[in-house]
């Protein structure tokens, strides 16, 4: 079959992808020796390794498919690859003639491939195309892995290995020159809005097909400009966008609502302007995924309380009342310096007026402080080039506008060490420091809302505290602040040391209605809180 | 070097133990083996109960100065197996039918996934995720996978195989253990061994998902459940690998995934990278709160018309401010009361009498004196003198067998008390339901007050008997209605509720009947007096049959506090409540809410409250007779936040010096310092400073 055929063949189930069909045909072809190794390159959702098995099942080519992200370890890939290939050899029952089925290195597997393909029957002798999808995802892998399994093709010459890439390989990275490459681009806007229409429109009940095919490749266009094209969507956000939107925005025309400006039917443009709404905040909604996906609401209403499904209230969990302060404590000690901790958690002057006119200014020059901090920030992730100019200007004008903003991107990341991964600069008021444990227990004992009535008498709390945090600690709300912590971390070990420092690592606001749930005034203790 | 007598002497107290009788090291017993030789290997025995048996007759300690016989011992424990059995069938009776709503929804939702719907073209993700939110119910999510498993096993669907935190270090082993629960769930240690070696291809990887397509292609398993229990506690950089991974199984592998929260789900899914979020798509689930929970075990419990046991007032607040201000599981809370009951049993040798023994039985001596020497007894004979009937009291007082049948009599007529008691707190509830209108006052707050003997006069009460005045007569029947059956056997109430009936058949087309009490009843007059508006509130005129409905109203009314009042005593008054009431406090608190750091920083800071002391104890002063580490611990409070250590070592000399004068020999009191000091490091009160090298830095406070 010449290439060409191949791709005649194939482009109606995959359109738009004839080039690469052609060269892979072409350099995988039975009847003409192959390049000892071919890279298949191109990012996500291109169609890469669907194509390359489309067109080795239609060239007739035998061959095995090892998927690399299936493989735990290198050592597990090697075997797979050999397996693989027993398997497409039909020699699968023979395996302990070949290393008992082990494969434990490349040169080993070199070896093992060279006897299994030289004990091919006649009928079965010619090229073997060995296809790793995935291969530079691989886990644990070896520095020298990819370089080695290139070398298999020119130690076996009936052998090809294509080697299928999702990041674009940097020259020379297989220590070889000459490699044949294949690039799969993203697809343009011509090729995707191609594809969608080429499934045709999805069936709304009620609507005329005839009025669909009309409608549909304007609105599939419009979908592509406004949402899917700026966010450099691949294919299937495409296609579910697609499949989201189009029953809410055919509802007019299915509903027999009468048309604006005295038409009898709808066309595309009055549709679009009665849709804005639909565009603006479904289509928003439609980008972010969601793992619990929001009721889709009805057509009809879609249109009229957008707004309402979008701005769902976030439910809170339900600690319990003497976790919910401990958590508080937690983050009230992350968020406060430690020098203004006789200020603002002091006993001896907590009520009188002079100690809260002490406790508001310095609430105000930490504020003031962290809003230079975030400006400063801000001025130097925006514009690097030019940052003392911009930041200096714009420390003096301290607008609301820019410390609200300020808050809320401090609110928004959850503000651990290593947490936010954009905020890697020096500690700021707004980031959370880490604190040592009595210190928490100090501030717990300050901030508890009901405290007891002869403090003297009151057995100790610091053991039914430590039971508490470790379950916050379970549910990472609570976490060690050591970075050596983080390995002990994953085990799911929860001992800790008593020197040992502690951070909170949820965002502010959550922690903020929380607190007032159990009559805590989280804002009293913080910079810029109760402004 | 001379060492006088007295430093000797501290010398050893410190060295050999022997004047801390009252605190020990606690060193399991070992059998027969030296610390250096390796422990015995663990065998399978084939069944260890047949000796553990006859072990359990003898659980109880005898009690009574030890003068209680065998057979006591014994119905002490009997009777405690038998109510404790009884309370534990309601108990797991509740938490079953709590489960149920949300175990059928998960079920439904595993079964009716197909991993199938997967459509490469589409790419439509399939919806495989399901997220549980537990809150703070941590437990209910393993009792909700076992039935889950249960239920799946029972079909033949597949299994539940469940994942902890602790289970996934790292990727390899993760797999591992999910592969061997797969497998051990339904053929168990054995078969999965057999299953490892016993396979036609070469031997495959522990972490091979192979295995598991192998396991599920042979099984024929149409769903393999898997539950991260706690799904916040896993790094997040595993879960990814580990979702993406089953997602390039799942058209091999029928897997679904069951996530456990107990924070919420926007914050789970804020924790997770996009990329991983992403590989998810499922539905939500929510488990009942544990609070709700509780009390309707709690109820279960007291409420019980068969009772005999109950828990007093402090035990109750105790076991409800545990389950509300801490992470504490419905399990836990019967764990409380169930040591509750333990040790009522355990320690009151008059819980015998509960069992209602053969008088024959008893050592009677013994245990007329203990029923003598109650404080109930005592006041139950006052009430007797003052009623003016000395004869009984002393035929109590002096007649054994007297006495015995005595105390059988009130132990039934006031056990019958305490389920009245009981009753008249489901009827108030059950009269809340229908009179407080925003907040719901719940059983426990209910059984607190009137365990206290307090509910008869609670504003609670009161305001509930005013706001019944006021109903109509359709809101009055359906509360009437609602009301417990047993109290309708009393003449008086079904009287009522016959008369209102009839009286709405008289009255057919009235409508419902307003009381006098009704706010809609009452007319709000003006009267222009002087230029000035005058409001006065009069009664409208009523037809005829609601001055009747008032008439029944205040019957009612009357009804209910005269049951109320006669009913609602305070259970400590009542005589033998010593047995049949658990009231103490602090064998729960001192066992579920333990404080060791108190204990060690009282040790280490009056060490004589601990310690047996033979000189006199000089309250609150440092001295010389104390354990080393006591007093360095002692100054070590005195000082601030860095302390010099040779500051620290002065005033430690110090002390010896004071005590002994010129004897005194230093270098015995350095090491004493470098062992007290070195004692404190490993309780980690003190560690090196990095400010300045020779002070230390404190790291503990004490009364946090």
């Amino acid at each position: 079959m010449l290439p060409a055929d191949v791709a005649r063949s194939l482009s109606p189930q995959w359109p738009c992808r004839e080039v690469q069909v052609q060269q892979l045909a072409s350099l995988l072809s039975p009847h003409i020796p192959s390049p000892p190794t071919v890279v298949v390159h191109g990012i996500s959702a291109t169609c890469k390794s669907t194509i390359l098995q489309a067109v080795l099942s239609t060239l007739e080519v035998p061959h095995a498919i090892v998927r690399s992200t299936e493989c735990i370890t290198a050592r597990h890939l090697l075997t797979k690859i050999l397996w693989g290939i027993l398997e497409a050899l039909g020699q699968k029952d023979e395996w302990e003639k070949f290393g008992k089925g082990r494969c434990e290195h490349v040169s080993m597997l070199a070896v093992l491939l060279e006897e299994c393909l030289a004990a091919r029957t006649a009928e079965q002798a010619g090229k073997f195309v060995l296809v790793l999808d995935e291969i530079d995802r691989q886990r644990e892998a070896p520095p020298t892995l990819l370089s080695a399994l290139a070398r298999l093709g020119e130690i076996i010459p009936s052998l090809c290995v294509v080697l299928v890439l999702s990041s674009t390989p940097r020259p020379l990275f297989l220590q070889h020159s000459a490699v044949p490459h294949i690039s799969f681009p993203p697809y343009t806007r011509k090729d995707a809005i191609d594809i969608m229409l080429n499934t045709g429109a999805p069936v709304v009940d009620g609507l005329p097909a005839e009025t669909s095919s009309r409608l549909y490749p304007h609105f599939v266009s419009t979908v592509y400009d406004s949402l899917v094209g700026p966010t450099v969507g691949s294919i299937p956000t495409f296609r579910s966008i697609c499949d989201r939107l189009w029953p809410q925005f055919v509802a007019p025309v299915v509903k027999g609502e009468t048309p604006p400006g005295g038409n009898n039917e709808w066309d595309f443009s009055r549709l679009l302007v009665k849709n804005r709404v639909l565009f603006r905040h479904q289509g928003e909604s439609a980008l972010v995924h969601r793992i619990v996906p929001e009721e889709a609401p009805a057509p009809g209403t879609a249109s009229r309380t957008p707004l309402a499904s979008t701005a769902a209230p976030s439910s809170l969990p339900s600690l319990p009342y003497f976790s919910t302060l401990i958590l508080t404590s937690a983050y009230v000690a992350s968020h406060t310096p430690q020098r203004l901790d006789t200020i603002f958690f002091s006993k001896f002057s907590s009520s009188s007026l002079s100690a809260r006119n002490k406790r508001a200014h310095h609430r105000r020059r930490l504020k003031v402080l962290s809003q230079a901090q975030a400006e400063d920030r801000q001025a130097a992730a925006a514009d690097p080039s030019t940052p003392n100019k911009r930041g200096k200007r714009s420390k003096t004008r301290i607008t609301k506008s820019t410390l609200s903003s300020a808050f809320a991107t401090s609110s928004a990341t959850t503000s651990a060490i290593g947490g936010g991964a954009g905020i890697t600069g020096p500690s700021t008021i707004l980031t959370a420091r880490p604190f040592p444990l009595e210190r928490l227990l100090a501030i717990y004992h300050a901030i508890d809302p009901n405290p007891p009535a002869n403090p003297i008498r009151v057995g100790a709390v610091a053991d039914q505290i430590y039971a508490e945090l470790a379950t916050l600690r379970r549910l990472r709300l609570v976490v060690p602040a050591s970075s050596a912590g983080a390995a002990a971390m994953s085990s799911g070990n929860t001992s800790a040391d008593a020197g040992d420092k502690w951070c909170v690592n949820v965002s502010g606001d959550w922690i903020g209605e929380l607190a007032k749930g159990i009559g805590v005034e989280v804002g009293e203790w913080l910079a810029g809180g109760l402004d | 070097m001379e060492i006088d007598g007295f430093d000797a002497e501290v010398l050893e107290s410190s060295r050999d133990k022997s004047q801390s009788q009252g605190v020990y090291i606690y060193q399991p017993t070992q059998q027969g083996k030296g610390a250096g030789e390796r422990p015995s290997k663990r065998r399978k025995v084939a069944s260890t109960d047949a000796s553990e048996e006859p072990k359990n007759h003898q659980s109880f300690a005898p009690l009574l100065n030890g003068d209680e016989n065998a057979e006591c011992v014994q119905l002490r424990y009997d009777i405690y197996k038998q109510l404790w059995s009884v309370q534990k069938q309601k108990i797991k009776g509740i938490l079953e039918d709590v489960d149920a709503g949300v175990l059928m929804d998960v079920l439904s939702f595993v079964r009716n996934t197909s991993p199938q719907t997967y459509d490469p073209i589409l790419a439509k993700e399939p919806e495989t995720s399901a997220l549980v939110t537990v809150g703070s119910n941590v437990s209910s999510l393993s009792r909700l996978l076992s039935r889950l498993n249960d239920q799946l096993a029972a079909t033949g669907d597949g299994g539940v195989v469940v994942l902890e935190s602790g289970d996934a270090p790292n990727l390899k082993t993760t797999l591992k253990n999910i592969i061997r629960a797969a497998v051990t769930n339904t053929e168990g240690n054995d078969g999965y061994q057999k299953f490892l070696t016993d396979r036609a291809g070469p031997r495959l990887l522990g972490y091979d998902l192979d295995l598991l397509h192998d396991y599920v292609q042979r099984k024929g398993t149409k769903k393999l459940v898997l539950a991260l229990r706690d799904s916040e506690a896993f790094d997040p950089g595993l879960l990814t690998d580990l979702l993406s991974l089953l997602r390039s199984w799942l058209d091999r592998i029928p897997f679904t995934v069951l996530l456990g929260i107990s924070t919420s789900v926007e914050l789970f899914e804020g924790r997770l990278p996009r990329s991983c979020a992403s590989l998810l798509q499922g539905r939500h689930f929510e488990v009942q709160e544990a609070g709700n929970c509780v009390d309707r075990i709690y109820e279960a419990l007291q409420a019980d018309l068969t009772g005999r046991l109950w828990l007093g007032r402090n035990i109750t607040s105790t076991l409800f401010e545990r389950s509300s201000d801490f992470f504490q599981s419905p399990e836990a809370f019967s764990r409380m009361v169930k040591y509750a009951y333990m040790s009522h049993f355990f320690a009151n040798p008059l819980a015998v009498l509960l069992a209602n023994p053969a008088s024959t039985m008893l050592p009677q001596l013994r245990i007329c004196e203990a029923i003598r020497n109650l404080p109930s007894f005592r006041m139950f004979c006052e009430d007797l003198v003052q009623a003016g009937f000395s004869k009984e009291v002393r035929g109590l007082l002096e007649d054994d067998q007297y006495l015995l049948q005595q105390t059988s009599k009130h132990l039934d007529t006031n056990q019958q008390k305490m389920r009245r008691l009981f009753q008249v707190v489901l009827v108030i509830h059950a009269c809340l339901q229908h009179t407080q209108s925003s907040k719901k006052t719940s059983v426990s707050d209910l059984s607190i007050r009137a365990l206290s003997g307090e509910l008869g006069e609670s504003p609670i009460v009161e305001e509930m008997l005013a706001t019944m005045k006021t109903l109509d007569s359709e809101k009055l029947m359906c509360l009437l209605n609602s009301l417990p059956r047993a109290l309708f056997n009393d003449a008086h109430f079904s009287a009522i509720q016959h008369d209102i009936q009839t009286l709405l058949q008289t009255y057919p087309d009235s409508g419902p009947l307003r009381s006098e009490y009704n706010t809609n009843s009452s007319v709000v007059k003006t009267t222009v007096v002087q230029q000035r508006v005058r409001l006065s509130k009069g009664k409208a005129k009523l037809p005829e049959q609601d001055l009747e409905y008032t008439k029944i109203i205040d019957r009612l009314v009357a009804i209910l506090q005269e049951y109320f009042a006669e009913i609602l005593v305070n259970p400590q008054d009542l005589f033998l409540h010593e047995l049949f009431l658990f009231d103490l406090r602090n064998p729960l608190k001192e066992t579920f809410a333990p404080r060791p750091r108190f204990a060690i920083e009282r040790a280490l800071a009056s060490p004589f409250d601990y310690l047996f002391s033979s000189f006199d104890v000089t309250e609150g002063k440092i001295s010389a007779k104390q354990p080393a580490t006591a007093i360095l611990y002692q100054l070590y409070l005195e000082s601030g936040a860095l302390v010099n250590v040779h500051d620290l070592w002065q005033a430690f000399y110090a002390v010896f010096e004071s005590d002994q004068g010129d004897s005194c020999d230093e270098r015995v009191v350095m090491t004493l310092f470098y062992g007290a000091l070195s004692e404190l490091k490993a309780f980690g009160v003190v560690k090196n400073s990095r400010k300045k090298t020779d002070h230390l830095a404190k790291s503990a406070w004490m009364g946090l």
